[in-house]
């Protein structure tokens, strides 16, 4: 107990130290060293003061909801579509084969590059970044359902065949697990990712959200605003990774220790 | 007869012959064992009598029978066969619990029943209080327990063995043989049992089947006249035991020279 008391501490003393180096070297204290411009890096202190201001007239709330909402639908959407198409193809040889190739190719193109045709598709709206959210997820998940399936251990295939269980049997006791597995251990990369398709989304065009009000912010070359709304992403992914990294140990314990370390 | 194997052969589509024209009785109740060099074809020959090999990869030839029926008259469920896998096969996401009546709910046995039957062999096996862990948090002579039950659970007349103890430490393989004997002795099962571990054999078996080297052909067959029952810990100290033993190994020892000197 005293060993992750002590470790709890230490973290902690770290990023306190951070914030000090940094509002020292950008003119902190009263005591006037600026080695990096205001300009480019915001002095911590005069970061966190534009909190309030946010805050207050409501838009921080507006765009946290904005953003939450884009990266979850985007999450959930991506699972479940990647998941049923990975699921799918694995099932269906012959279609897969074919298919291969085209899905490799759309996966080898950076997703987020896509993001500027999506608004005349989908309008400046909350659905362009639902859908750069879901394609980026969608990916990921996929091929992890296909990989999940193709890595099913045929000694599990066995034991059940020979037991006398159906394709019905194998599905539900091996097959579907075992790429449950697999989804979910990239659950903690899908909720970065979905976020990440949101931001970017909203970078391109949109009325609120982290994204907008960040691209609105840099544009103005409101250094402080800028800084604030990353910390505030930063915060924000990591509670969320945590929520992630939660459901999946939950979801999978009855896996070894070490693998969930990982 | 409960295993009839007639000029059994087994190739493999990249022209490897893996098994040459077995034929073995296996009479019902009885314990037979299975030994041989390491790939020499014994877990493949268990795999073609549980019909187990892709058709795709591997081309059985001559006949297999169970119980008389050969296994295209009849569905695995009702051929009623047991598979003892090396590593245990428990399905990991599985307590030990689920696990040991997976047999039970392919066959579609109501749940009340399936749980009784589950938590009275994993009493007896002395698995009680392991119910609700799962297989990575037990040891490997548990998991290796564990799936013995979850054969036994669903009672099947023929059970395969593929060195079902090869992974354990030479502690837990001999509590677990003498477990095995247990169970046999109590209720005759069909069993054929293939391991590379000459002694474990003498213990365990009524006859002892010599494979040779790839391709797996049968080389001879002992009767182990040794009464049972027997115990497992006694019986490897004894003078008859040794006489087998080395009987069996003049045979057995050519075919794992030759083995050795072609894999080197």
């Amino acid at each position: 107990m005293s060993r992750t008391w002590s470790l709890a501490l230490r973290r902690a003393a770290l990023i306190l130290a951070i914030f000090a180096v940094w509002e020292l070297v950008t003119g902190g204290y009263g005591l006037g060293i600026v080695l990096v411009s205001p300009a480019i890096l915001a002095r911590p202190s005069t970061a966190f003061a534009e909190l309030g201001p946010y805050a207050q007239s409501g838009l921080l709330w507006r765009d946290l909801s904005t953003t939450l909402s884009e990266a979850m639908v985007g999450l959930v959407l991506g699972i479940v579509g990647g998941a049923a198409l990975g699921l799918g193809l694995a099932y269906a040889r012959g279609l897969s084969e074919t298919v291969e190739p085209v899905l490799v190719s759309l996966n080898s193109l950076p997703r987020i590059a896509i993001a500027p045709i999506l608004l005349p598709l989908f309008g400046l709206g909350i659905a362009s970044k639902i859908a750069l959210s879901f394609v980026t997820v969608f990916f990921v998940v996929f091929f992890n359902t296909y990989l999940g399936i193709r890595s099913v251990d045929p000694e599990l295939v066995k034991a059940v065949q020979v037991m006398g269980g159906t394709r019905e049997h194998l599905a539900r006791f091996v097959v579907l697990p075992s790429v449950f597995s697999w989804i979910f251990a990239a659950l903690r990369t899908s909720v970065s990712f979905a976020l990440t398709g949101a931001v970017v989304g909203e970078f391109v065009g949109a009325s609120s959200g982290l994204g907008y009000r960040l691209n609105i912010a840099a544009g103005l070359l409101d250094t402080k605003r800028v800084y604030l709304i990353l910390l505030i992403l930063m915060v924000f992914a990591v509670t969320l990774v945590e929520i992630a990294k939660r459901v999946e140990t939950r979801l999978l314990r009855w896996r070894p220790a070490t693998t969930l370390g990982a | 007869m409960s295993i009839s194997l007639d000029r059994v052969s087994v190739a493999f589509r990249s022209a490897v012959e893996a098994v040459h024209e077995v034929s073995l009785e296996v009479a019902r109740g009885e314990f037979v064992a299975v030994v041989g060099p390491s790939g020499c074809g014994k877990s493949t020959l268990l795999n073609a009598i549980a019909g187990l090999l892709d058709p795709a990869t591997a081309e059985v030839t001559g006949r297999i029978l169970i119980d008389g029926v050969g296994q295209r008259e009849r569905s695995r469920r009702d051929a009623n066969l047991g598979y003892v896998f090396q590593r245990d096969a428990l399905l990991p996401w599985q307590t030990l619990l689920d696990n040991t009546q997976l047999g039970l709910a392919i066959r579609g046995v109501p749940r009340e029943r399936r749980l009784a039957r589950a938590n009275e062999l994993m009493a007896m096996a002395g698995l009680a209080g392991f119910e609700h862990y799962y297989p990575h948090q037990v040891s490997g002579g548990m998991r290796q327990r564990a799936s013995l039950l979850r054969t036994l659970a669903y009672d099947p007349q023929t059970i395969l063995m593929d060195e079902p103890f090869g992974a354990l430490d030479a502690q837990n393989r001999m509590v677990l043989q003498a477990e095995l004997l247990r169970i046999w002795q109590q209720t005759p099962r069909t069993i054929l049992f293939v391991t590379h571990d000459l002694a474990e054999a003498i213990v365990l078996a009524q006859r002892v089947v010599v494979m040779s080297r790839r391709p797996g052909q049968l080389k001879a067959v002992h009767a182990i006249d040794l009464p049972y029952p027997r115990d497992a810990f006694a019986l490897r100290g004894s003078p008859d035991f040794a006489r087998l033993e080395t009987t069996i190994w003049q045979m057995l020892r050519d075919e794992f020279r030759a083995s050795a000197g072609a894999t080197a």
